[in-house]
C-alpha cells in the first residue's frame, strides 16, 4: 500500500488513468480545472496512451469524448456544473443512444457558490436527462467510484455521471493509490455502424427511450445492494433512535463529524448513488424512524425522489436552508435543532459570541479579489473608462476580467458569451427607448472562442452597433492558464493548429477590426474613439478591438524585457484617485491616509499606473535618477 | 489536530498547507485538508482547513480549531473565532492582534504568538518565504503538535529541489525568532 496526499481532482485524474480511460476532454472551470491537468501529469508518469483535450466548450468536449466511447474506448469529460448546461443538449441525447466504451461525465458542483454564477445541482440535471449518478464523499472515494462508474456504463451501455462538489475537488487527502483499475469490458472495437441507434429518427428515439427506462430500472435494483450505500451508527436497539439521517456527498462526512462532536449516535444512511435512487432501501430506512433528515448538496435530489415524505424533512419543507453551502456550522444548527425537537439538548462548543462581537466592532472590510499587478485588462479597462465615462453601457463576461466590476466597466455578467448577445440586445432595445449611450462589451479570448462567435455572427447579421473589446491574453487565465484554440499547443504540450481570433472576427463579417496592445494607453484610447465613430456611421456596425497582451501571471516576458519601474513623488497628497480608479494591488494608501506608496514586493514594474495619477505624481524611476 | 491557515492570495497559504499536510502524512497520520482556488486567489482572502489524524470532513467548525496560523494580521483576526478555548494562534504581525481582543482571548485561554516574519524575510533577502518563517516559528511552542524536523522532512519531500535549501533556511529563521 502506498499512501499519498492527493487533491480531489488529482484523485479523479488518477482514477481515470488507472481505469484505462483512453480519451479525456474538458473545458476549464472552477472547481473542475485540475482534473485534465492531472490526467496529463499521470499519463506521462505512468506512461499511458491517453488522448487529452482542452476543448473549445463543454459541448465540444462532451461529444469528442462520446465519439470515443462509441468507438469502443473508455472516455470521460469534465467541466464545472454550469458547463453541463452548455453540454446538456448532448447529455440528454446521449442518454437515449447509449454508449459502447465506458463513458463517465464529471461535472463539479459548487455549493456556496465559491466561483460560479449558480448553485445548481448536476444530479438534478442528471435526473431530468435520465443518467445514473455516483456521488463521492471524499477524494479517496472518487477512485473507487470511477471504477464502478465505468463498469456500470459498460454493462448497461449508458453514460454515467460522477458528481463531486468543491469540497471533494479541492480537498487534499492521504489516499492509498495502489492501482485497482479495471480494464474495459468491451475491448477497443472501433466504431460499429448502427443507424437506428447512432442516428435514430424520432420513431427509433421512442424505442431508445423505452430501452433507457428499462436500463434505469435494472440499475436501480443494482443500486439497492451497492456497497456505496450503507448505514453508519447502526443501532443495536432501533427503538431508541430519536431520528435518522440520509446524506450524500461531502456533507455526509460533515454530518458524521457533527454527530461525533455532539456525542450522539444517530444512524445515517449514506447514499452514494443518488440517481436512480434505490427506493426500497431508502423507504425501509425511513420506515424505522419518526423523522428522517435529508442532508444533501446543493439541492434536493434524494429528497425529491422519495414519494412519501410524511416522515421526511429537508430542503422541501425548509428545515434545511435552500441556498448556501452546508458548512459544519449550518449542519450543527440543523441537527441540533432536530435533537432539540425530540427533547435532547446537547452542548456543542459554538463560536464565542463575545469574541465575535469584538471582531465585528473592528469592522474588518471584506477583501475583494482584484486583477493582478500588471494585468493588461486593467490598462484596457482604465482607458475604456476614461474614454467613455461612467455612463456607457458595459456588458461583461466570465473570466478574470469580470473583475472589471471593480473599475466600474462591467455592468452585466450572465454567462459565457453573454456580453456579445447582451450588447446586441441592449442596442436593439436602445432603438426603442431612444437611448444614445455607447455600448462596449468585453470578453476574453477563451470565452469568445467558447461562446462569443455565434453571438457575433448574429449581431453582424442583425445590424447591431456596439464595440466588442476582445481581451486576448493568450490563455484561459482565471482557471490556471489552459490553452485555447488560438494557441499553438494542446493540453499535453503537443503541437496544435492556431486559429487566430482576428481571422474569425473578419470572417464573421465585422468591418472594423483592429488589434492593439492595451499597454499603449494613448493609441488605445484613439482606437476606442475610432471604433465608436464607426458604430455611428451610415455603413457602421459592430466594431471589434482585440486587446492583445499576454497574461502577466503566466507570461511576464514582455514586461521583463521592458520594465518601467515607477515611483510616487513627494507631492502625492493621498487623494486616492489612483487607488480607486486604477486599483492596482501594489498601490497602497498609507494607514494615516497622507499619501500612496508602492508595494515593491508585488509591483511588477509595468509602468501602467503612470497615467493613473492625473496630477503626474506617479513617474518613471529613470526620470528621478536623471534629475 | 485541527488547523486553520489564513492569509491573502499570493502569500503561499496553499503551499504552507501542503507542508503541514505532508508533515502529517510522514508521521503516518490521516490527513484531510481543504483549499481555496479560483477567484479568491486574485488577491482576496485565502483560507485552508487542515485536519491531521482526524475525520474525513473537509471543513473545521468555528470554535473548534486547535490552531490558527495567520500570514496576515487582518486575515487572522477575521478568522479568530475558528479557534477553540485554550487553542493557539500563530500570527505574522509586528504588533500582535488588536488590543481590544486581548481580554477576551485571555478569558478563553487562547494564546497568541506573534512573529514579525516580514522583517525576517527581508533579512533573508526573500520576501517569498514569509509563510515558511511563520511555520518555522510555530513548533517551538509545544502546542503546535508538529516538530521543526517534521516540517523540514516535509519541505524536503515536497521539493522542488532548487527551492528546498531556501525553504529550510526560512524554517530555521522562524525557529530562531521563537527562542
Ligand atoms: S491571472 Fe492574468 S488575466 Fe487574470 S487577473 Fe491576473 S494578470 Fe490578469
Ligand atoms: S508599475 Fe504601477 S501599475 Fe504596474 S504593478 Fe507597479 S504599481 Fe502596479
Amino acid at each position: 500500500m502506498t499512501t499519498q496526499l492527493l487533491l480531489g481532482n488529482d484523485a479523479i485524474a488518477l482514477g481515470l488513468t488507472q481505469n484505462e480511460c483512453r480519451v479525456v476532454t474538458a473545458y476549464p472551470g472552477t472547481p473542475s480545472s485540475e482534473i485534465l491537468a492531472g490526467v496529463v501529469k499521470f499519463k506521462k508518469k505512468l506512461n499511458r496512451d491517453i488522448y487529452t483535450e482542452w476543448s473549445a466548450s463543454e459541448k465540444v468536449a462532451f461529444e469528442v469524448a462520446l465519439a470515443a466511447s462509441w468507438s469502443g474506448l473508455r472516455a470521460a469529460v469534465t467541466m464545472k456544473q454550469v458547463g453541463l448546461n452548455v453540454a446538456a443538449d448532448s447529455l440528454f441525447s446521449a442518454a437515449y443512444t447509449g454508449v459502447v466504451g465506458g463513458f463517465v461525465v464529471v461535472p463539479c458542483d459548487d455549493p456556496g457558490p465559491h466561483s460560479s454564477q449558480t448553485e445548481q445541482d448536476s444530479r438534478l440535471l442528471a435526473l431530468t436527462a435520465k443518467v445514473p449518478v455516483f456521488d463521492p464523499s471524499t477524494p479517496a472515494e472518487t477512485m473507487a467510484m470511477l471504477k464502478a462508474a465505468f463498469e456500470l456504463s459498460e454493462k448497461h451501455r449508458v453514460p454515467v455521471i460522477m458528481r463531486p462538489t468543491t469540497r471533494v475537488c479541492h480537498a487534499v487527502q492521504s489516499i492509498d493509490v495502489t492501482d485497482t483499475g479495471m480494464p474495459p469490458l468491451n475491448g477497443n472495437s472501433g466504431f460499429k455502424k448502427d443507424q437506428q441507434r447512432w442516428a435514430a429518427t424520432p420513431v427509433f428515439r421512442l424505442k431508445l427511450h423505452h430501452e433507457l427506462n428499462a436500463k434505469l430500472q435494472a440499475i436501480e435494483s443494482e443500486f439497492e445492494s451497492s456497497s456505496f450505500n450503507y448505514v453508519v451508527n447502526q443501532p443495536l436497539a432501533i427503538s431508541h433512535q430519536p431520528f435518522g439521517i440520509i446524506s450524500s456527498g461531502s456533507v455526509f462526512t460533515t454530518s458524521q463529524e457533527v454527530l461525533d462532536e455532539l456525542g450522539v449516535e444517530i444512524p445515517i444512511l449514506r447514499i452514494g448513488t443518488p440517481y436512480p435512487l434505490p427506493r426500497k432501501l431508502v423507504a425501509e430506512f425511513v420506515s424505522r424512524f419518526e423523522r428522517v433528515l435529508i442532508i444533501e448538496e446543493p439541492d434536493a435530489c434524494i429528497e425529491l425522489q422519495i414519494a412519501d415524505r410524511t416522515h421526511v424533512s429537508g430542503r422541501l419543507d425548509y428545515v434545511i436552508p435552500n441556498a448556501g453551502e452546508l458548512t459544519p456550522e449550518v449542519v450543527m444548527k440543523v441537527i441540533g435543532g432536530q435533537l432539540d425537537k425530540v427533547g435532547l439538548t446537547v452542548a456543542a462548543s459554538p463560536e464565542d459570541s463575545a469574541l465575535a462581537g469584538i471582531i465585528g466592532a473592528l469592522k474588518i472590510a471584506p477583501r475583494r479579489p482584484r486583477l493582478c499587478p500588471g494585468c493588461s485588462h486593467r490598462s484596457a479597462f482604465f482607458t475604456l473608462k476614461t474614454t467613455f465615462g461612467p455612463n456607457a453601457i458595459y456588458p461583461g463576461d466570465i473570466g478574470c476580467y469580470t473583475l472589471g466590476t471593480n473599475l466600474r466597466v462591467v455592468d452585466t455578467c450572465i454567462d459565457m458569451g453573454g456580453s456579445v448577445t447582451m450588447a446586441a440586445g441592449f442596442y436593439h432595445a436602445s432603438k426603442i427607448t431612444q437611448d444614445k449611450r455607447p455600448i462596449v462589451a468585453t470578453i476574453g479570448d477563451s470565452t469568445f472562442l467558447h461562446s462569443g462567435i455565434v453571438p457575433l455572427i448574429n449581431s453582424v447579421h442583425t445590424n447591431a452597433r456596439f464595440i466588442l473589446l476582445i481581451l486576448d491574453n493568450h490563455t484561459t487565465a482565471m482557471t490556471g492558464a489552459q490553452p485555447t484554440p488560438a494557441n499553438d499547443y494542446a493540453a499535453d504540450g503537443s503541437a496544435a493548429t492556431r486559429v487566430p481570433i482576428e481571422n474569425i472576427v473578419r470572417a464573421c463579417g465585422v468591418k472594423f477590426v483592429h488589434v492593439a496592445d492595451p499597454y499603449d494607453q494613448e493609441p488605445f484610447e484613439k482606437l476606442l474613439k475610432d471604433a465608436q465613430a464607426f458604430t455611428q456611421t451610415d455603413e457602421g456596425g459592430v466594431a471589434v478591438i482585440i486587446a492583445d497582451r499576454p497574461c502577466v501571471l503566466y507570461d511576464d516576458s514582455p514586461v521583463e524585457a521592458n520594465p518601467i519601474p515607477v515611483v510616487i513623488t513627494e507631492e502625492c497628497d493621498g487623494c486616492r484617485y489612483c487607488v480607486e480608479a486604477f486599483e492596482c494591488p501594489a498601490l497602497i494608501l498609507r494607514a494615516d491616509k497622507s499619501r500612496v506608496d508602492i508595494n515593491y514586493n508585488v509591483c511588477v514594474d509595468c509602468g501602467q499606473c503612470i497615467d493613473a495619477c492625473y496630477k503626474g505624481f506617479i513617474i518613471p524611476k529613470e526620470v528621478v535618477m536623471s534629475n | 489536530m485541527k488547523i486553520v491557515l489564513a492569509g491573502i492570495g499570493g502569500q503561499g497559504v496553499v503551499y504552507a498547507t501542503k507542508i503541514l499536510s505532508q508533515a502529517g502524512l510522514l508521521r503516518g497520520e490521516k490527513v484531510m485538508a481543504s483549499e481555496n482556488h479560483g477567484m479568491s486567489q486574485r488577491g482576496g482572502s485565502v483560507m485552508s482547513h487542515l485536519k491531521i489524524g482526524g475525520s474525513e470532513a473537509p471543513l473545521i467548525r468555528r470554535g473548534t480549531a486547535d490552531l490558527l496560523v495567520g500570514f496576515d494580521r487582518t486575515e487572522t483576526m477575521r478568522n479568530l473565532t475558528f479557534v477553540r478555548a485554550s487553542g493557539n494562534v500563530f500570527v505574522n504581525s509586528t504588533n500582535g492582534l488588536d488590543s481590544s481582543l486581548s481580554e477576551r482571548l485571555q478569558e478563553l485561554n487562547i494564546a497568541v504568538h506573534a512573529i514579525n516574519a516580514e522583517a525576517c524575510a527581508k533579512e533573508l533577502g526573500s520576501p517569498a518565504v514569509t509563510n515558511l518563517i511563520v511555520l518555522g516559528f510555530a513548533p517551538a511552542h509545544n502546542e503546535f503538535g508538529l516538530s521543526l524536523d517534521d516540517l523540514k522532512s516535509a519541505v524536503r519531500a515536497l521539493g522542488p529541489a532548487k527551492a528546498v535549501e531556501l525553504n529550510l533556511k526560512a524554517l530555521d529563521v522562524g525557529a530562531k525568532a521563537a527562542r
